[in-house]
């Protein structure tokens, strides 16, 4: 059953320039303790929609429904009640931690805003969660200036989950740390998929990093999802140009790194087009190398790859005949056989 | 001429004198590029892979307390000893250099056009006209579209992969012998990221530029260099040429920075293996390996003594008490970073 079920979100925004959509018609749907990993560069709408999931952002139209309640048609009231459900982590943790409170404090507090448990309850569900994010109790009494990058991140995803929640929506929380840092709390995202039931939407850019921890996959281009999957159907066998563009910009530590450079960038080509005024038909058009007249004229469905009722759809006219593009050769030879 | 080097660095010391004492940041690194080269520096932040390259061409903030002694040969001239108004000839006319945030190293009053044209006047003394129709030239070659319009527009009016392609116009205006190239694509998205890579190792090939780049990602190593250094508190922990270090990285701290990272190609292969303990915030300058204390092979002379430099291989060498055992086991428990698929 799905925990989180996002349908046809829309939001929109004034800028400077003008109204631009940031999210054009999105649905996604999370099951209980799976993850869904949620890929796209800057501006391609991934963390408006996590703010339109939290009801952060107003939609102008779409439904979020949270263990089956449409959060939208809630009163404040009833909202703030549900939120305990629905927790995020953010990307800077230092920003997002009150530099006034101690450890303990920060991490209790979302259990006191929303009035859960007594005081003895909470502070057993606060030892909990430092234990599952592995901050030692010694450190219950300190100042999030007082703790390291990867503690004060620690701390960020303790304060999430100390509600037990139902989803966890993380927003790029390991692009701000060092590498060593990440590691550590990709392990302990790691950990606490196995740990606890709770299904996690994770966005970043880093494509390794969301292969390593998702379930499922999506790929969003400005303001849609071009491409979803499993992750590895998504990365291992990509249907769409800017799918297959977006794997083989990720540079790996292999003798192939600069030749895959080379087939991102006969993928992606040109600049991002302006929100304010974007491609008609498909929206990627103007930087794939496979579009034709039909793609300025009609825009892609969601359409499903391979088997019926598989996961896998994507959004391209012509997905069918550039399979042979994939940017793997060994790769691209199975897929032109599984398509014919 | 060709087999001689164009930068050698024999022995670089920078210390920074701080409130609470001096921080060894580099701490005796030598190394040699050979004009036209391609070399990565690889570290975590605080490993002193930017402050060297800073060094090479003093170029500090005024109120930093530096010392900084070696030899810095570039050119028939060690750059630690020439006189200021010598080395701003050298700092982007012989050298050029890109950083991580071009925002920070462009006017954003001047437009683009006017500011490559400038350092064109200064360094290589073309008139105001021919400066304005090669910098038009050098924006072109960067891939820069529509580059007439561009060049009057200022830094504000670009996106950031291509204020990076501007910063990098203004690196290579004075056709430099070498371009330094610190953390350049860190805060780009991917694409744009491996556009930026192309372009510079197109650049280095073309202009016959040696490009010293400094990274933390083994990844963008592996796409623009054709040899790596490791740093590791204020030294040089590994050398190696890139394609050998994949199949025999020897030191625990390479081994440590390869198994950090989730590689894309594996699908889910279980936990990462961060490297436990912090990097020693005064640097380097101990009498001991300073990877000792995160080090999981380390013995008791690892705390005691500071390794040499051991050749391991052709043009390999490690700084490890253990490089010469480690070296020899070529078994898969011998390097764990090479996991299975």
């Amino acid at each position: 059953m799905s925990v989180l079920e996002v349908d046809d979100v829309v939001v929109e925004f004034d800028t400077d320039g003008g109204r631009i959509t940031a999210v054009d018609g999105v649905s996604l749907h999370l099951a209980t303790g799976e993850t869904l990993g949620l890929v796209g560069e800057s501006g391609c709408g991934k963390s408006t929609l996590a703010r339109a999931i939290m009801q952060l952002v107003p939609m102008q139209r779409g439904s979020v429904r949270l263990e089956g309640i449409d959060l939208g048609s809630l009163s404040r009231r009833e909202l703030r009640r549900m939120r305990h459900r629905i927790q995020m982590v953010f990307q800077d943790p230092r920003g997002s931690l009150d530099p006034r409170m101690n450890v303990s404090t920060l991490i209790g507090e979302p259990l006191r805003v929303h009035g859960i448990g007594d005081r003895a309850s909470r502070a057993k569900a606060v030892a909990e969660a430092m234990e599952l994010v592995g901050l030692p109790a010694a450190v219950a009494d300190r100042l999030p200036s007082e703790l390291s990058g990867g503690q004060q991140q620690r701390v960020g995803i303790a304060r999430a989950i100390v509600t037990d929640p139902a989803v966890l929506v993380c927003d790029e929380p390991v692009s701000a740390l060092d590498v060593s840092i990440q590691a550590q709390i990709i392990n302990v995202l790691d950990e606490l998929r196995d740990e606890l039931s709770v299904a996690m939407l994770f966005i970043a850019h880093d494509l390794s990093v969301v292969r390593h921890l998702s379930d499922r996959v999506a790929v969003m281009y400005l303001g849609q999802i071009v491409e979803t999957g499993t992750a590895s159907e998504v990365f291992g066998e990509p249907r769409h140009p800017y799918t297959h563009g977006l794997i083989s910009s990720v540079p790996r530590a292999d003798a192939e790194s600069a030749a895959r450079l080379q087939t991102a960038r006969r993928m992606v080509l040109g600049e991002l087009p302006s929100l304010l005024d974007p491609p008609s038909g498909c929206r990627y058009r103007t930087r794939c190398p496979y579009a034709t007249a039909q793609c300025a004229e009609a825009e892609p469905p969601p359409e499903p790859v391979g088997r019926a009722g598989g996961l896998h759809t994507v959004r391209c006219h012509h997905w069918r005949t550039i399979v042979s593009a994939a940017p793997e050769p060994q790769e691209s030879a199975t897929s032109q056989e599984l398509a014919i | 001429m060709s087999g001689m080097p164009l930068l050698e660095v024999e022995d670089l010391h920078v210390t920074f004198r701080t409130a609470s004492g001096p921080v060894h940041a580099v701490d005796g690194v030598s190394f040699t590029m050979k004009p036209g080269s391609s070399l990565g520096v690889v570290g975590e932040s605080g490993s002193g892979k930017s402050v060297t390259a800073r060094a090479l061409l003093r170029l500090f903030a005024i109120t930093d307390d530096v010392q900084i002694s070696g030899a810095v040969h570039f050119d028939g001239q060690d750059l630690l000893r020439i006189d200021e108004r010598r080395l701003r000839d050298v700092r982007g006319g012989q050298i050029g250099m890109i950083f991580q945030d071009p925002l920070t190293s462009l006017n954003p009053l001047m437009a683009v056009g006017e500011q490559i044209a400038e350092s064109l006047r200064l360094h290589r003394g073309m008139s105001r006209s021919e400066a304005a129709a090669e910098a038009v030239e050098l924006l072109a070659r960067v891939g820069i579209a529509d580059p007439e319009q561009r060049a009057t527009e200022l830094p504000s009016s670009f996106s950031g992969g291509m204020r990076q392609r501007v910063m990098i116009s203004l690196a290579i205006a004075c056709r430099p012998r070498m371009l330094i190239a610190d953390e350049p694509t860190t805060a780009l998205d991917v694409t744009v990221q491996a556009e930026i890579l192309l372009l510079l190792d197109e650049l280095r090939r073309s202009e016959g530029m040696a490009l010293m780049l400094i990274t933390h990602d083994f990844g963008v190593v592996a796409a623009t260099c054709d040899d790596v250094q490791v740093m590791y508190a204020g030294k040089l922990v590994e050398k190696a040429s890139m394609a050998h270090l994949f199949d025999r990285a020897n030191h625990p701290y390479t081994e440590g920075l390869l198994r950090l990272v989730p590689r894309f190609e594996d699908a889910h292969t279980g936990r990462l293996h961060p490297i436990g303990g912090q990097p020693p915030i005064t640097g380097g300058g101990g009498s001991s390996c300073a990877f000792a204390p995160r080090c999981s092979y380390a013995v008791d002379r690892c705390r005691s003594e500071v390794p040499p430099e051991v050749a391991v291989g052709p043009q390999h060498l490690s700084a490890c008490w253990l490089a010469t055992d480690r070296a020899k086991d070529t078994t898969e428990a011998g390097q764990p970073w090479r996991r299975a698929q």
